[in-house]
């Protein structure tokens, strides 16, 4: 195989021999006309020159066959490729530019399309991932409410829709096996629920039938992850039965590594489970908590809204079976899994993606505009082809052929700066994207990042090429070297007004996120994060409890330390129930839900949330003693509008008999604290009682330690304290608990920081279009700058006439923002807090932000118009 | 004339020998009684594309005159083609001549 330019010379080779054949050829055709002509009795000069007359123009022979050996496409391709890398490289500035802006406006996107493809285009990795959906129960206030394990029941035996109906609870449990104690999240789901989501356990069995029964043995499945960090990978342990938290189960089987928990931020349901056991679902508690997420695959052909109707129709049945649901609203409604799931996160891809499509055609713009000034230097070279003969096909061809090679090295830039980009948001994604880590650029990335490329680059390779249309070879050759006055190209400016226009859409944007995550900052959370640092623990009862809160209080740099059973914005795992007032009516009894937290003294200093009336927990508030309880304000306006709730009564589930041995009960209201953000910064979800932990014991609870400052000797002191109890105790680590606020701020801070950076782009791509536009304008004009400055026009009013210019296309442009803006921004509405999309201030800012910046631009090229010497510029042909 | 017909034409007038470029010519003008008088521009290119298809082969031999010339033969292809061209040129002349016929 001969390296390419080889082929390039022998093709060139090949045409010099056929030149000279045909020399040859026409030399002896010539030959025989003269011997004729000589036979006729001609002189030998009117005998050659009679021939030659005969034979005809040697030339139009020549190029009508250099035509015919043009035949083989490959050779004319290579020497349009040739042509073209030789435009390229003859232009090295214009031709980075052109591939840089490709870079940076089709990377983005394609970083971008990467994750809507992967979050919000491709199925989850369920087997018949489109058949699922996900149930939410409503009752009162709620609507995204779990079910108890009663209505699951009655729901399964009223569906016909729903092949399979399945749930799940996730909770903090031990780490199964013998090792360091470690706590994890263990989810309870029903024997089906695994089945649904999982064709095939990599080793073992997942759960069956008999796992549903009473009096089922204690069996686990494992995920990959858990498998291989604490049991080494062994296959063998399926069968066995392990050391789980203070009892023993046994492991049936371990999930495939690509297993993973995809479910809607608010289900709390994390990614991060790592245990699942099995739950039996029964009739038994027609009162029992409501704790289960509710999954359900379509029979096949049954459609949602079938599912729906039949949905709504069991929900009023279970309503007459009496138990919560009888007060008669309680209802469900069915999602499709996948859209449920993106829910959250689906505005803030879409504004992105609009934004990166935003950027990419301002920077098509200043492509096209580069082309077209290119196109126009160029004209002298494409006339004078036209007028050797080239065809527009040929010359169509040609640039056609340079315009996609440029495409071609973008898009490969692009391909680059999109995989960079992918990794860089991975890194940076907010708990709205956690259950999506791999964002990869399958096919359809590829294709669409492929179509983009070529379709701007055929759309630009064209734009020459209607120039050369309107070749007139006359005027043009005459023209097409001269310092032409103003030509003024309606299209140029009305490019540049676009850039302006959506540059300032992009801004605009732009600054209501940042409002929004500056006021998300801002928002009072209920508690002070600051030097509070928190872990999570699981103790079997009180008086272990008790005994570590005791040794940490004891340790120097602590300064208060109680207990908690859920962090603030800590949703996981999370518990809530219906509350009522004493005297409270059927339905009212219902209308109510508040997050349940189990507590020891000292949380609410510990924390740092403000007691507004009554008191804290003392250690004599127990099961023994009469019972109480704490609401935050919300509650206690829900209930005693205007009134104190202090030592009103309310009836609320505790256990007092032990974990999760619920029961409803009465309790008197001690204190009222003020509303702790449990859910996100920025929505009171359901307000908050609190319960003394001896009247609501849960296995697990989290420590809250309120500190100097400093954690060191912290870990040992934690430590310290568990080992007092019992050393094989698991505790997470310590953490501060300004990481669960870091992760409240994740979501608006990622949007306002990708927000910024495309708006930075956009600003400095439409900065650069105005610049070049402006000073090419003025180096066409520089004749013209001459003439009137020569016949007096004074520097100022040059400098006036240039920014006139400028102004006429970016004011227009601002106008068209402004108006865009108030048409779309709107459509953010469900991305801010505590801003208006309309807000004054930030259009005022936008603008005034807009109008300097591009003001900037055309000052650099107007000063090099106003120094213009008219001597040098008269001479300048 | 019509696109495609001087390829044709000339592969018609290497049917029975081998020709050059001048023959060629002298050919089709005596055959068409001077009605086809086949310029060098257009029948130049022709032979070239003709060479390309591997229609014709082009070979330098001595003409009875004692000149060196290029002549070309008629290549298996080529002859074919020929076979092809004929008849469809005879079934386009049949219907232009049908349409074109006088009414009644």
């Amino acid at each position: 195989m001969r390296p390419w330019w080889s082929k390039i010379e022998h093709a060139f080779g090949r045409r010099r021999r056929l030149a000279s054949e045909l020399e040859q050829e026409m030399d002896a055709h010539l030959q025989f006309l003269i011997d004729e002509n000589l036979e006729r009795g001609m002189s030998p000069e009117q005998a050659q020159a009679a021939a030659r007359r005969d034979f005809g123009n040697r030339t139009v022979v020549q190029a009508g066959s250099y035509q015919a050996w043009q035949f083989p496409r490959f050779e004319s391709l290579l020497q349009d490729i040739h042509y073209a890398l030789r435009g390229i490289a003859k232009a090295p500035a214009f031709s980075l530019l052109v591939i840089l802006t490709l870079a940076v406006g089709i990377g983005a996107n394609t970083a971008i399309f990467s994750f809507v493809n992967a979050v919000l285009l491709r199925p989850l990795p369920y087997p018949s991932a489109d058949r699922l959906a996900i149930l939410w129960s409503g009752l009162g206030y709620s609507s995204r409410a779990p079910f108890s394990s009663f209505e699951v029941f009655h729901l399964r035996q009223r569906s016909t829709q729903f092949d399979q109906i399945a749930g799940i609870w996730v909770t903090n449990g031990a780490l199964p096996g013998d090792g360091p104690a470690e706590q994890i999240k263990v989810a309870k789901v029903t024997s089906n629920f695994l089945p649904l989501l999982c064709p095939r356990p990599a080793f073992g069995r997942l759960f069956g039938p008999d796992d549903d029964l009473e009096n089922a043995p204690s069996n686990i499945v494992l995920t990959h992850g858990v498998w291989a960090r604490r049991f080494g990978s062994d296959s063998s342990i399926i069968g066995r039965t392990v050391r789980f938290g203070n009892r023993r189960a046994t492991v049936v089987g371990i999930l495939p590594a690509s297993f993973r928990l995809i479910f809607p931020d608010d289900a709390s349901v994390p990614s991060n489970v790592e245990v699942f056991e099995s739950i039996p679902v029964g009739p038994w508690e027609p009162d029992g908590p409501s704790f289960l997420h509710v999954i359900g695959q379509l029979r096949g052909g049954a459609t949602l809204a079938n599912a729906q109707t039949e949905m709504n129709s069991a929900a009023a049945q279970i309503n007459k079976l009496g138990g919560r649901a009888s007060v008669g609203h309680f209802s469900v409604s069915a999602f499709p899994l996948q859209a449920d799931t993106v829910r959250e996160v689906r505005p803030t891809l879409l504004f992105l993606f609009a934004g990166v499509a935003t950027v990419l055609l301002i920077g098509c713009f200043n492509i096209a505009n580069l082309l077209m000034a290119r196109a126009q230097r160029r004209l002298r070279e494409t006339t004078i082809r036209a007028a050797l003969g080239a065809t527009r096909a040929r010359l169509a061809r040609q640039f056609l052929t340079e315009s996609l090679l440029l495409g071609i090295l973008g898009s490969v830039a692009a391909l680059a700066t999109g995989y960079a980009a992918i990794h860089a948001i991975l890194a940076a994604r907010p708990p709205s994207l956690a259950n999506f880590d791999h964002v990869p650029l399958d096919a359809r990335v590829l294709a669409f990042t492929l179509a983009i490329a070529l379709g701007i680059s055929i759309l630009f390779g064209l734009a020459p090429v209607f120039s050369v249309r309107r070749i007139n070879l006359t005027r043009d050759l005459r023209e097409s070297n001269r310092q032409s006055t103003v030509s003024r190209k309606p299209w140029t400016s009305v490019m540049v007004s676009a850039e302006v226009a959506l540059a300032f859409v992009l801004l605009t944007s732009t600054g209501l996120l940042m409002r929004t995550f500056i006021n998300i900052l801002h928002v009072d959370p209920g508690f002070q994060a600051s030097n509070v640092f928190t872990f999570r623990v699981s103790v079997p009862g009180y008086a272990p409890l008790r005994l570590i809160q005791q040794k940490l209080a004891a340790f120097p740099g602590i300064q208060s330390a109680s207990t908690v059973s859920h962090l603030p914005l800590d949703d996981a795992g999370n518990w809530y129930d219906y509350y009522y007032r004493e005297g409270a009516s059927p339905a009212e009894q219902t209308s109510v839900m508040a997050d349940h937290r189990s507590t020891l003294p000292g949380y609410f200093s510990a924390i740092g949330a403000s007691l507004l009336e009554g008191r804290d927990f003392t250690d004599t508030d127990d099961a023994q003693h009469p019972h109480v309880a704490i609401i935050d304000d919300v509650l206690a306006h829900q209930l005693w509008p205007g009134q104190s709730a202090i030592g009103r009564k309310i009836n609320l589930s505790d256990s007092p008999q032990g974990f999760y041995q619920f029961q409803r009960d009465w309790a008197a209201i001690v204190g009222v604290v003020h509303h702790v953000q449990y859910h996100s910064l920025t929505a009171i979800v359901r307000p908050q009682i609190y319960v003394p932990y001896p009247l609501a014991p849960r296995p697990s609870m989290s420590f809250v330690l309120r500190t100097a400052g400093s954690d060191s000797g912290l870990a040992a002191a934690v430590r310290n304290a568990v080992d007092a109890v019992n050393k094989d105790i698991p505790v997470t680590n310590v953490e501060p608990m300004q990481r669960l606020v870091d992760r409240a701020h994740a979501e608006s801070r990622f949007a306002s920081l990708l927000a910024t950076l495309l708006s930075v782009i956009a600003l400095v791509l439409a900065t650069s279009g105005i610049y070049g536009v402006l000073s090419y304008s003025v180096a066409r004009r520089t004749t013209e700058i001459g003439i009137r400055m020569a016949i007096g026009a004074p520097r100022a009013q040059v400098l006036h006439m240039i920014l006139t210019d400028a102004f006429a296309w970016i004011l227009p442009g601002l106008l068209a923002g402004v108006v865009l803006c108030l048409a779309v921004t709107p459509m953010l509405a469900h991305l801010l807090y505590g801003v208006q999309s309309t807000d004054l201030a930030n259009y005022t800012l936008t603008f005034v932000g807009v109008l300097m910046v591009s003001a900037l631009a055309a000052i650099i090229p107007a000063r090099r118009a106003m120094k213009i010497d008219p001597l040098t510029a008269l001479r300048y042909e | 004339m019509l696109q495609g017909t001087l390829e044709v034409l000339i592969l018609r007038s290497l049917r029975p020998e081998p020709n050059h470029a001048y023959g060629i010519s002298l050919f089709l003008k005596q055959q068409s009684d001077s009605e086809f008088l086949v310029d060098n521009g257009s029948l130049y290119p022709a032979l070239q594309r003709l060479l390309q298809r591997k229609w014709i082969a082009g070979q330098w031999k001595t003409s009875p005159n004692g000149r060196r010339a290029r002549y070309y033969s008629l290549t298996p292809t080529g002859r074919k083609e020929l076979l092809r061209a004929t008849s469809k040129w005879q079934r386009f002349a049949v219907a232009m001549a049908k349409i074109l016929a006088p009414e009644g």
